[in-house]
């Protein structure tokens, strides 16, 4: 094995403890200002209005806050919010309607 | 920022063919360091907080990859410790019976004063024994698997209660839809066809006590008449070995005029065909088997002879059978921690033929270490008090040492051996644990450095949750 950084892992708990490490600075750098520009995560700041989708699924790239908001709010993300609610009532409402602008209508949530 | 504000872990940096490994003491974490980085730690060592952001570049990154591998922890951080066990939340995993407190041999390091534990002569009655199979599934939980060990004395003068054991280990087991693993330790001179067929067919993992070539072994284990027993025991073994679907292992205890032979008996016993060698030093049941710092070298030098063996075999792609290292290497390889020594008391218990039950095999017959019996179950204060009484203080002495989290303080009975039979002060074997650890942690840096661990891998993580 070579030796390509200066401090490395050899055990299994090592390398956990490094892959912790760097998915907790992730997080952080994903709230700082700059690249990378996208928020990870809800909460701290609100989807909604934000304009582009990071995430490989619909609508990518898209530009409309509603439908923004219906992908901000689900899974992981899920908060009670007036969209449909993937844990519990839509389960993978996505693949229901892959175009969440022009397909909502398909959902029937209220 | 209060939140870059950080300190130093406790660590030790080991040095393997040159090359420093830092092993992160809390977390039995092992890295590898490039000399800059090593430079970088012991440059600011020297300072007790160290703020990320005033540090310039590289320092800073080399120091934040510290911080990343938890050698730096945040001043404010909480420190993180290993979660105290009690004794009666871990499911019982392990339980040994002592099926026959009686031995043919009179091996002159025996601690169970020929294998009776210090009391007359006494087998385990078969009705007990399949009460305590029982008594082990009944309380081991959600553990689909358990273990349960035949013991002695010599276990094989009491075949009856090691049948009627194995039959409701199989009945009750499959009726509660859990697996029982046997284990039998043996000292070889009554196997027969019959009881090898009988282990083969359970597959019983065997360790056989054998101490080596002739000369080695007639002087530890004779006869009740003084006669050496190593004929009697490798005229049975073939049949033992003989496509046996279970591994056969060879126990060793050698005495330390004798450490200085370990490879010589190594390489007998896997010449004699023994799947996996374990050499252990004799426990010091009289101060004449105590060893002089000489002695302690030697055996670490012998072990090194056999961990340095280890290493060029498993380059070749082969597992040298050197079951201390197999153990050490499995453990290290997971970053396994430990807040207790071993299971004795947590998840093990042992019983006596008597229907007493003790931490561990070793503490069975120690009146001062009963901690309960089969009709009532057993007393978790009574083990939190027994083994509290022999570890009192012992987290303060061992708070300095770098292998508190690989070692936990050693031992019970050969502490309460060393400490209140003997009157030694504490602490005199931790110089050869460390060794040993210390020669661990350098063989499997070695083995990572040339990647020969992927291979064993799954074997090493396999053993170290056994």
């Amino acid at each position: 094995m070579k030796k390509n950084r200066p401090i490395q892992a050899l055990n299994e708990k090592a390398r956990a403890i490094q892959s912790l490490a760097e998915g907790e600075q992730a997080t952080v750098e994903a709230l700082q200002e700059g690249p990378p520009a996208m928020p990870v995560g809800c909460t701290t700041i609100f989807d909604t209005g934000w304009e582009t989708n990071p995430r490989p699924t619909y609508p990518v790239g898209n530009c409309q806050s509603s439908a923004k908001d219906f992908h901000g709010c689900a899974g992981d993300c899920w908060w009670p919010a007036q969209v449909p609610d993937g844990l519990t009532n839509h389960e993978d409402f996505d693949k229901q309607c892959p175009n969440v602008a022009r397909d909502w209508r398909v959902l029937k949530y209220d | 920022m209060t939140d870059n504000l950080l300190c130093w872990a406790d660590y030790r940096v080991i040095r393997n063919a040159g090359e420093p490994v830092l092993f992160a003491v809390e977390d039995a974490s092992l890295f590898a360091l490039s000399e800059e980085a090593h430079e970088t730690l012991c440059r600011w060592r020297r300072c007790e907080f160290i703020d990320l952001d005033e540090i310039p570049l590289p320092d800073q990154e080399l120091l934040a990859g510290l911080r990343d591998a938890r050698v730096l922890l945040p001043v404010s951080g909480e420190q993180q410790l290993l979660p105290r066990l009690e004794p009666g939340t871990v499911p019982l995993s392990t339980l040994v019976l002592e099926v026959a407190q009686d031995c043919n041999l009179r091996c002159t390091y025996c601690y169970a004063e020929a294998g009776t534990y210090g009391a007359a002569p006494c087998l385990l009655a078969p009705d007990t024994a399949r009460e305590a199979v029982r008594y082990l599934l009944d309380q081991s939980g959600d553990r689909e698997q358990v273990t349960l060990v035949f013991f002695g004395g010599e276990p094989l003068l009491n075949m009856q209660a090691v049948r009627a054991a194995t039959r409701e280990a199989i009945s009750y087991g499959g009726e509660l839809g859990k697996r029982v693993q046997f284990s039998l330790t043996t000292n070889g001179t009554l196997l027969n066809a019959g009881i090898v067929n009988f282990l083969h067919e359970h597959r019983v993992s065997v360790a056989v006590s054998l101490d080596g070539p002739r000369h080695v072994h007639d002087r530890n284990r004779p006869d009740a008449l003084g006669n050496g027993s190593y004929d009697a025991v490798v005229s049975r073994l073939g049949m033992l070995l003989e496509d046996s679907p279970a591994p056969v292992a060879a126990r060793v205890t050698l005495a330390p005029d004798q450490w200085h032979r370990v490879v010589e008996v190594f390489d007998h016993l896997v010449g004699l065909g023994f799947h996996e060698v374990g050499i252990a030093p004799v426990s010091p049941v009289t101060t004449a088997l105590l060893p002089t710092p000489a002695e302690e070298t030697a055996l670490l030098s012998s072990f090194r002879v056999l961990a340095r063996r280890f290493v060029d075999e498993a380059k070749k792609g082969r597992i040298l059978p050197f079951a201390n290292i197999l153990d050490v290497l499995g453990r290290l390889h997971l970053g396994q921690t430990k807040s207790v020594s071993c299971g004795a008391g947590f998840g093990y218990l042992a019983l006596d033929a008597k229907g007493s039950l003790f931490p561990c095999h070793r503490l069975a017959g120690e009146a001062d270490f009963c901690v309960g019996n089969l009709t009532g179950g057993i007393d978790t204060d009574r083990i939190n008090s027994c083994l509290g009484s022999l570890n009192r203080g012992r987290d303060q002495s061992c708070s300095g040492c770098w292998a508190r989290t690989l070692c936990a303080g050693g031992c019970h009975y050969e502490n309460n051996l060393r400490e209140n039979q003997l009157g030694l002060p504490r602490g005199t074997s931790c110089g050869f644990i460390r060794g040993w650890l210390d020669l661990g942690i350098k063989t499997y840096a070695e083995l990572r450095t040339d990647g020969a661990i992927e291979a064993m891998s799954r074997r090493l993580a396999q053993r170290a949750q056994c």
